[in-house]
């Protein structure tokens, strides 16, 4: 629960009430975005330093004043050493000068590009108060579990497996806000159970597709009850193959082609996501407004042709049709991960690749996966975080350490590929950057180190009650500090 | 009347053939009516029923046809059932055998050992088993036969303490036979028609386990199983509730029939009791 150390979804969805990062992501801002607890944010042109003004007045839950020391903290001994994603971007950070209370001057020892230090401000930047970690283990301290931020909600009460309770903080920041006086976040086990609450009115709002998708139709009908699919443009989640590189078979080229060429990822929209998805073209989705390009190789949907680049890659079909055994992996995080693993057994199965299905529970995936490398074909569904740097690169560059989930850990090495990754990772100039990334869109598309299948965005389900939702493209994740309700 | 004559005479026996005998029939002949792959994406998705003679009981959420599902899954349903009551009861009459020829020490140890497998619930002693071996076919049976070796066990030192003081126990012993040659051709055999009766219970209970650990998504993910028919149909309960019910009107039928089946050898037995 400390999203300055874990910046995850599962903990934004709660944290970001509480604890708030520099800057939000924004549908009409500039670059994206919009201020919360910087006001400003400047890069110099040698990538070695970011200037950020941060807001006045601006008091802890426990009533001490935030400051630059704060900021200071967070990012020196926090998001860089000990966050998930920090560790990428603010790897060669070296310090934090702090020339007054309302001051934060971010110093690099290599050039750090400002697109991306920008682009990571929403997810990355979560600041936590230095007066209640500072001097202690980092990672048991209790506030990790009862955070305390300068968000528009304290921290109320958990009661595992029951619910999270916010409540409102009277001493917000932003004079007339928030407008709700309490969050009170249900925990429902059965997906079911969550369409059934909210036609009851029981609750009023169901984020991150907590409601079926196949009760979506029949839910959107109901007078009351609104179906919102905006709101996630920030957090889009790419349904991939992961490619184990180690088996003869699938470090031919061909077959990885063959197999891209087997997949009807119309079906898979129409079907398995029942409409509430896009086909991808590559590793950076559709609805990225500043690296995707469509000008990539495809790989339309075509039996005859995936069959035909086997027989040429040397695998015939034997007197059973089968041509080989590959194990596949389809992760148990989603219904919708493990229905595509499902569908895909079948559409190999048409081009003669006899794949048996290994199903596991979250944790024994991530090991077989990630650490142990126990698969030939896995499902994953990756999150595109808004720069290539600290999201979809990391599938393809060779040399990450085993048991980093949603890593290359499939055997990959393509120096080429991973030269462009670290030449992209320090460019400076934006232009540059993006033509890199577009180039590395392109190399992926035509090298296969993974297949994009398709990208989604999930959908809240809300009564017609409150107000003011999904708008920014984080919105689940964002503090809710406008959000009401309004009989 | 002899037994088995007696057994085809009762209500239960009828009734619990009349369901069964088609249903092993399904099963017998589903690769024949059904060839390839049951889990082949042949249609439309959500086909209902009756609406498609090509596919009698609809379709599911990936276009897999219901009817195909409910065959191949009726093999896997009585294929684990028999398998798990087998070795349940082929382990259950030896430790029993053991137990009740085998004097005081093995007797107090291995029963206190069966004890110490019926605190735990069958349920989840299969489901610890199932999440650490990994699902497959034969980990589901060796699951299932875990929880239910100790009734079998317990039945049949019952049986082997009051056989073994029997006169032709005796008698093996003044002949010379071994102790293990008594237990095994002498006892064993005749302490197994009450062993044998527990075998419906077992089988029903074994086709139950396996259906909910399918529907948990801990079944064999390669093979179609009633169990895990009716997980997938449940994201779409409200919308396409066939897809849970038809394969659950199956199990409910299934598992009533064996009941039934051992609820008429249980009377035949009885009966013949009577007799005597």
């Amino acid at each position: 629960m400390n999203p300055a150390m874990v910046a995850s979804n599962g903990v934004f969805f709660v944290a970001s009430k509480i604890v708030e990062p520099l800057a939000e992501a924004s549908f009409d801002g500039t670059n994206g975005l919009e201020p919360r607890l910087a006001v400003s944010w400047t890069g110099s042109d040698d990538g070695l330093s970011v200037t950020f003004k941060l807001r006045d007045g601006v008091k802890w839950h426990d009533g001490k004043p935030f400051t630059s020391a704060d900021v200071a903290f967070s990012a020196i001994e926090i998001w860089k050493p000990l966050q998930n994603l920090g560790r990428i971007v603010f790897k060669d950070l070296e310090a934090v000068e702090t020339p007054d209370n309302l001051t934060a001057v971010f110093r690099f020892s290599r050039p750090t590009p400002f697109q991306l230090v920008r682009n990571a401000l929403p997810a990355l930047t979560s600041v936590v108060p230095r007066h209640i970690y500072e001097g202690t283990d980092i990672a048991a301290n209790p506030a990790n579990t009862a955070p305390v931020g300068t968000g528009p909600f304290r921290f109320g009460e958990h009661k595992p497996g029951e619910y999270y309770k916010l409540v409102r903080n009277e001493d917000y920041w932003h004079k007339d806000q928030p407008k709700l006086d309490e969050i009170l976040y249900r925990v429902l086990p059965d997906r079911a159970a969550a369409a059934n609450a909210i036609e009851a009115d029981e609750i009023q709002l169901a984020a991150f597709s907590a409601v079926p998708l196949a009760d979506l139709e029949r839910i959107s009908k109901i007078e009351g009850i609104a179906v919102v699919t905006t709101g996630y443009e920030a957090l889009t989640y790419q349904l991939i193959v992961e490619i184990n590189h180690r088996r003869k078979e699938l470090a031919d080229l061909k077959v990885r082609r063959a197999i891209a060429h087997a997949i009807d990822r119309d079906y898979v929209v129409r079907t398995i996501f029942l409409g509430h998805a896009t086909a991808s073209t590559g590793p950076v989705p559709r609805n990225d407004t500043q690296f995707y390009t469509g000008d990539v190789p495809s790989y339309p949907y075509d039996v005859a042709k995936a069959n035909a680049l086997l027989d040429e890659a040397g695998y015939r079909r034997d007197t059973n049709g089968r041509r080989f055994t590959l194990k596949l992996l389809p992760a148990p995080y989603f219904n919708e991960t493990r229905q595509f693993g499902d569908y895909l057994r079948q559409a190999l199965a048409e081009i003669g690749i006899d794949a048996q299905l290994v199903s596991n529970d979250a944790a024994a995936h991530q090991k077989a996966v990630y650490t142990d490398h126990e698969f030939d074909l896995a499902i994953a569904p990756p999150v595109f975080r808004g720069d290539p740097a600290i999201s979809t690169t990391i599938l393809a560059r060779s040399g990450t350490p085993d048991g980093v989930p949603f890593s290359n850990q499939g055997g990959y090495v393509n120096s080429e590929l991973d030269n462009l990754i670290d030449r992209a990772a320090v460019t400076l100039d934006e232009q540059a950057r993006i033509a890199l990334y577009q180039e590395f869109q392109r190399k992926v598309v035509d090298d296969l180190p993974f297949i994009n299948v398709v990208e989604w965005n999930f959908i809240t389900v809300s009564r017609w009650s409150v107000k003011n939702v999904s708008n920014n493209p984080r919105w689940a994740v964002s503090n809710w500090a406008d959000t009401a309700i309004e009989p | 009347m002899t037994g088995v004559k007696r057994f085809l005479s009762t209500g239960e026996t009828r009734a619990g053939l009349a369901l069964l005998l088609p249903l092993l029939a399904f099963a017998l002949l589903a690769p024949a009516m059904f060839p390839g792959d049951p889990m082949a994406i042949v249609g439309e998705p959500l086909l209902r029923p009756f609406q498609n003679s090509a596919f009698p009981l609809g379709t599911d959420r990936l276009g897999r046809d219901v009817l195909a599902g409910l065959a191949h899954g009726a093999r896997t349903s009585l294929l684990v059932g028999l398998a798990a009551a087998l070795s349940a009861l082929c382990v259950g009459a030896v430790i029993g055998t053991i137990a009740g020829f085998g004097g005081r020490l093995l007797d107090e140890t291995l029963m206190r050992l069966t004890e110490a497998f019926q605190t735990v619930p069958a349920f989840l002693l299969a489901l610890a088993f199932v999440s650490v071996i990994g699902p497959s076919l034969s980990s589901v049976v060796l699951a299932i036969a875990l929880g239910a070796w100790p009734a079998p066990a317990r039945v049949a030192r019952a049986e082997v303490l009051s056989i073994r003081e029997k006169d032709y126990v005796a008698a093996a012993r003044v002949v010379g036979k071994r102790p293990a040659q008594i237990a095994f051709i002498e006892i064993l055999p005749n302490a197994l028609p009450p062993v044998l009766a527990l075998s419906s219970v077992i089988v029903a209970s074994a086709i139950l386990i396996e259906a909910a650990l399918s529907f948990l998504g801990l079944g064999d993910p390669n093979r179609v199983t009633w169990g895990g028919m009716i997980a997938e149909g449940r994201t779409v309960l409200r919308s396409a509730s066939y897809l849970s019910i038809i394969p659950g009107v199956a199990l409910v039928i299934t598992v009533l029939a064996i009941y039934l089946l051992g609820e008429g050898a249980a009377k035949a037995r009885l009966a013949k009791r009577s007799y005597v």
